[in-house]
């Protein structure tokens, strides 16, 4: 009898296939450690307005305020030493307008990961974020025309200040949690978009981010509006190199999706594993508006994000599809919030998590129905796979219902990969670890079958990759 | 956002008379040892996160005793209960002192013994179960419970009558329960608490219950308080290898009321189920938390309560399955299920898992809903009167898991539900 096979781990793997860095070349980066002023300096140099340089100092008093969560994975989050982080550094002076100007090392970078590839063929406008600020930036000619707006948040502060300053915080206040008051004191670079009213966007709007300074923070901010009967889908993915020490992304994203709009936001996150993810990320969904999140994350040390939607409008309806694989060491603390304020809002949560080794994947969710939000309807599934004996999954679910005219369902499953399934294929001919293989994809199946083609592909040849070699 | 208690001034809680008390009640010195112990838990006086699930929904310092629960005397009251069914053990805790106690012939000759907790050689079991560290309201209970019984039932017997514990409520009560279930012993025990007289009481209860190797236990907790009393129960089991436990619940009185349940899987083969019905009205306020941890490999547990909610009611239910490192090859299935019968009813859940091993099979399901239209619609139909086939909807929504349970219950909680539901 064979050793039982492994699976080799997803994100364990990055010195060999992304685990290049450039030497860093920065024309400008703050001192260590966050005080007012780096904060000034950030606000500064960024040329902005009054208004934001005060909401930057306000937030940075609140996050010296705020206390450190008490739940969560409080051991992992107190390995956090603030100040050890560089939370700004810029890589090149200006804004590049075509691809041939992008400098040489920051291309080298994206051609590994084979953006120029997806940019041709796939891409409507690529917001390449390397390091803190935007460098490239490409937006189609239609785009232009239908008027909407794709930029960085840094441009799109200074071209457009009056969107930006009605919208912004509105959804997540700097005082939401002690993260998003360190995103609002710090934040540089992240995505701007507008969608005029009844358009429709049909190419997904895609931006890779990357993380490329060893104790360097992003803090990229994303603001996102659907105008009245409009249709947008965001495309968010990223990676970085390995590090020796723990750096921090604290990522804010808010949509807001008016009526009748819809958004779709998609994200792979697959930071390398010495990243802590703590990421605030809520819609406000009004009448007959559709928001999706899309959520998918395979590295990171510690990710901490419930994507939210908050239904404000009648008939708004809210959902979360998401995937978490946990490999040694890690732990994905992911989920989804929606809160029903109006009537006749629904809502779908369905999370699936891979724990592997000594991985640990958890689910924490919130479901809340205000009183008077009659017919409203909500379900949440949750599946888990364990895959080694150490492997640890928990289920955090809390449903607050206020009013009786609604219908709520949560359920939760967890399992390892069956000894019948895997006898089943074996005597089909199937090899144990094109078996394992087969069984994971089928349980990660939904979701890839949510991502627009190119992202499904990577995905797949990423859980194919780590699954190669795996017969011991 | 769940409210967050004020924080005026620090809370405190009195224990100035544990020597007395247990002087006086007759204890022996590993008693009075186990008493100091948990008031040491007890300073300073930390209440419980709130930002945790367990205690999200209801303040902790309702539960607080008013007065020094050490200095309050043991009240003389009149021991009467009419027993009108055949049982092996009857035994009545009232006004800070076991009152009562009953053992038939066959128990007696089996050699079950119940006795005074106060006066009986348990301080090698007291607290092995519910330790002062469990919480803050577990440590008050040990360090000043007043009126207590001990169970003990010898390895190997089986009794066909219930055994029947009861407790009432009355001003400040702290009453204590420790059932100790021999080797492949099988019997039935049900707990059930009463009283409260002018609509007042507080109540801060604690149960153990050692389940020996190969037993089988059958334990009901029904809980139908006057209105008003506010009160707080734990009930913890520990499961040897091959026993089987089951806990009945039932939930129906007082005005704010909290238990806190639950088993350990602690041998190989181990199964535990737990069923609940919990039924509110009015302004009633109930939390649930239910605990099924799995210590052992092969072990097996099962879960189902059910919160039907009328008046501007509100329950809260918290649960928790636990799958430790190596215990390998377990099941656990949980489910929680919300009936809300009127608008201003409201309902919390949350059913959590932590799974440490992966040779797991393990789900959970909660729902919250409104009687279904359809059903109420048929019934109309057929010529019910709409509060009756209300009342049928609400009784067949209870009755699936009523059904599980030993018949001697079943009987007996289906009455009080009945009966609760036509005061309604």
């Amino acid at each position: 009898m064979a050793s039982t096979p492994t699976v080799a781990d997803i994100g364990s793997d990055y010195n060999r296939r992304y685990g290049f860095h450039d030497p860093e070349e920065y024309f400008m980066r703050t001192p260590k450690g966050l005080s007012h002023e780096v904060v000034e300096a950030i606000s500064l140099l960024k040329k902005e307005p009054e208004w934001m340089r005060e909401f930057r100092h306000k937030a940075l008093d609140t996050f010296f305020a705020k206390l450190m969560p008490t739940w969560g994975d409080t051991a992992m989050l107190s390995e956090i030493d603030f100040d050890q982080i560089t939370y700004y550094v810029r890589a090149t002076e200006k804004q590049e307008t075509s691809w041939d100007e992008v400098p040489e090392n920051v291309k080298r970078t994206f051609d590994r990961l084979g953006i120029p590839e997806a940019e041709r063929k796939f891409l409507a406008g690529v917001s390449a974020q390397y390091e803190s600020e935007v460098v490239y930036h490409s937006v189609k000619e239609e785009l232009t025309k239908q008027g909407v707006i794709f930029l960085d948040m840094d441009s799109g502060l200074r071209e457009h200040e009056e969107i930006v300053r009605k919208y912004f915080a509105s959804v997540i206040p700097a005082a939401d949690n002690k993260f998003s008051a360190l995103n609002s004191a710090v934040w540089s670079g992240g995505s701007f978009i507008y969608v005029p009213k009844n358009t429709e966007v049909a190419i997904p709007l895609q931006a890779y981010f990357r993380i490329n300074a060893e104790r360097m923070g992003q803090f990229e901010r994303t603001l996102i509006i659907a105008d009245e009967g409009s249709k947008v889908h965001y495309i968010e993915g990223c990676t970085a190199p390995v590090y020796s020490t723990n750096s921090l992304h604290s990522a804010v994203v808010e949509l807001i999706a008016m009526k009748g709009a819809r958004i779709r936001y998609t994200t792979i996150q697959n930071w390398s594993n010495n990243i802590y993810n703590l990421v605030t990320k809520r819609a406000v969904a009004y009448e007959d508006a559709v928001v999706e999140w899309v959520d998918g994350n395979i590295g990171s040390k510690l990710t901490m994000k419930y994507p939210a939607v908050i239904l404000k409008g009648e008939r708004a309806h809210g959902e979360v599809l998401s995937i978490a694989f946990a490999g040694p060491g890690q732990h994905q603390d992911a989920g989804a919030k929606m809160t029903h304020l109006a009537p006749n809002t629904t809502s779908k949560i369905t999370s699936k998590s891979i724990s592997k080794g000594t991985g640990r994947s958890s689910y924490r969710g919130l479901v809340k129905i205000r009183k008077g939000a009659h017919g409203c309807k909500t379900s949440v599934q949750c599946d888990a796979l364990l895959i080694g004996d150490a492997a640890r999954t928990d289920t955090y679910p809390t449903m607050e219902i206020a009013e009786d005219q609604v219908r709520v369902e949560h359920e939760a499953r967890v399992s390892k990969i069956g000894d019948e399934q895997l006898f089943y294929l074996r005597s089909r001919g199937i090899r144990d670890d094109q078996a394992r293989l087969m069984i994971v994809n089928g349980f990660i199946e939904p979701f890839v079958k949510e991502l627009p083609m190119e992202y499904a592909v990577e995905l797949n040849r990423l859980i194919e990759l780590e699954m190669e070699g795996s017969v011991g | 956002m769940a409210s967050r208690p004020v924080v005026n001034a620090p809370p405190t809680v009195a224990l100035d008379h544990i020597e007395e008390l247990s002087r006086v009640a007759g204890e022996d010195g590993t008693l009075l040892a186990i008493r100091n112990q948990a008031r040491a838990c007890l300073v300073p006086l930390e209440l419980p996160n709130r930002a945790r699930h367990l205690w999200r929904y209801t303040n902790p310092a309702r539960f607080l005793p008013e007065s020094d629960p050490t200095a309050v005397a043991p009240i003389d009251v009149g021991s009467t209960w009419r027993l009108d069914e055949p049982l092996s053990v009857a035994a009545l805790i009232a006004g800070g002192a076991l009152r009562l106690v009953e053992v038939d012939a066959t128990a007696r000759k089996a050699g079950v013994v119940v006795e005074d907790l106060h006066r009986a050689p348990a301080g090698d079991l007291l607290g092995t179960v519910v330790p002062a560290s469990h919480g803050f309201l577990e440590a008050i209970n040990t360090a000043a419970w007043r009126g207590g019984v001990l169970v003990r039932i010898p390895a190997g017997i089986s009794l066909e009558h219930p055994i029947r514990l009861r407790l009432v409520a009355g001003g400040l009560s702290l009453p204590r329960v420790l059932v100790v279930a021999g080797e492949d012993s099988s019997f039935e025990v049900i707990e059930g608490h009463v009283g409260g007289d002018r609509g007042t009481g507080k109540v801060i209860g604690v149960t153990e219950i050692l389940v020996g190797k190969g037993a089988d236990v059958r334990y009901g907790l029904v809980q139908r308080w006057e209105p008003g009393v506010v009160g707080h129960l734990t009930a913890r089991a520990r499961v040897l290898a091959g026993a089987r436990f089951q806990m009945s619940l039932a939930s129906f009185g007082g005005a704010a009321f909290k238990a806190d349940v639950g088993a350990f899987l602690a041998g190989e083969g181990a199964e535990v189920e737990t069923y609940g019905v919990a039924m509110g009205g009015d302004s009633q306020h109930f939390d649930h938390h239910t605990e099924h941890i799995h210590e052992a490999g092969k072990t097996h547990s099962n879960l189902d309560f059910k919160v039907a909610l009328t008046g501007s009611a509100r329950s809260a239910y918290t649960g928790m399955i636990r799958i430790a490192p190596g215990a390998a090859g377990s099941e656990a299935y949980q489910e929680n299920r919300n009936l809300l019968l009127s608008e201003n009813a409201r309902a919390e859940s949350i059913p959590e898992l932590e799974i440490l091993t992966d040779d797991v099979r393990c789900s959970h399901g909660a729902t919250v809903s409104p009687l279904d239209p359809e059903q109420l619609f048929y019934l109309k139909s057929r010529g019910l009167p709409h509060l009756q086939a209300m009342r049928v909807i609400v009784y067949g929504f209870l009755d699936q898991t009523l059904a599980r349970l030993p018949q001697t219950t079943r009987d007996r909680i289906a009455a009080l539900v009945a009966a609760r539901l036509h005061t309604d």
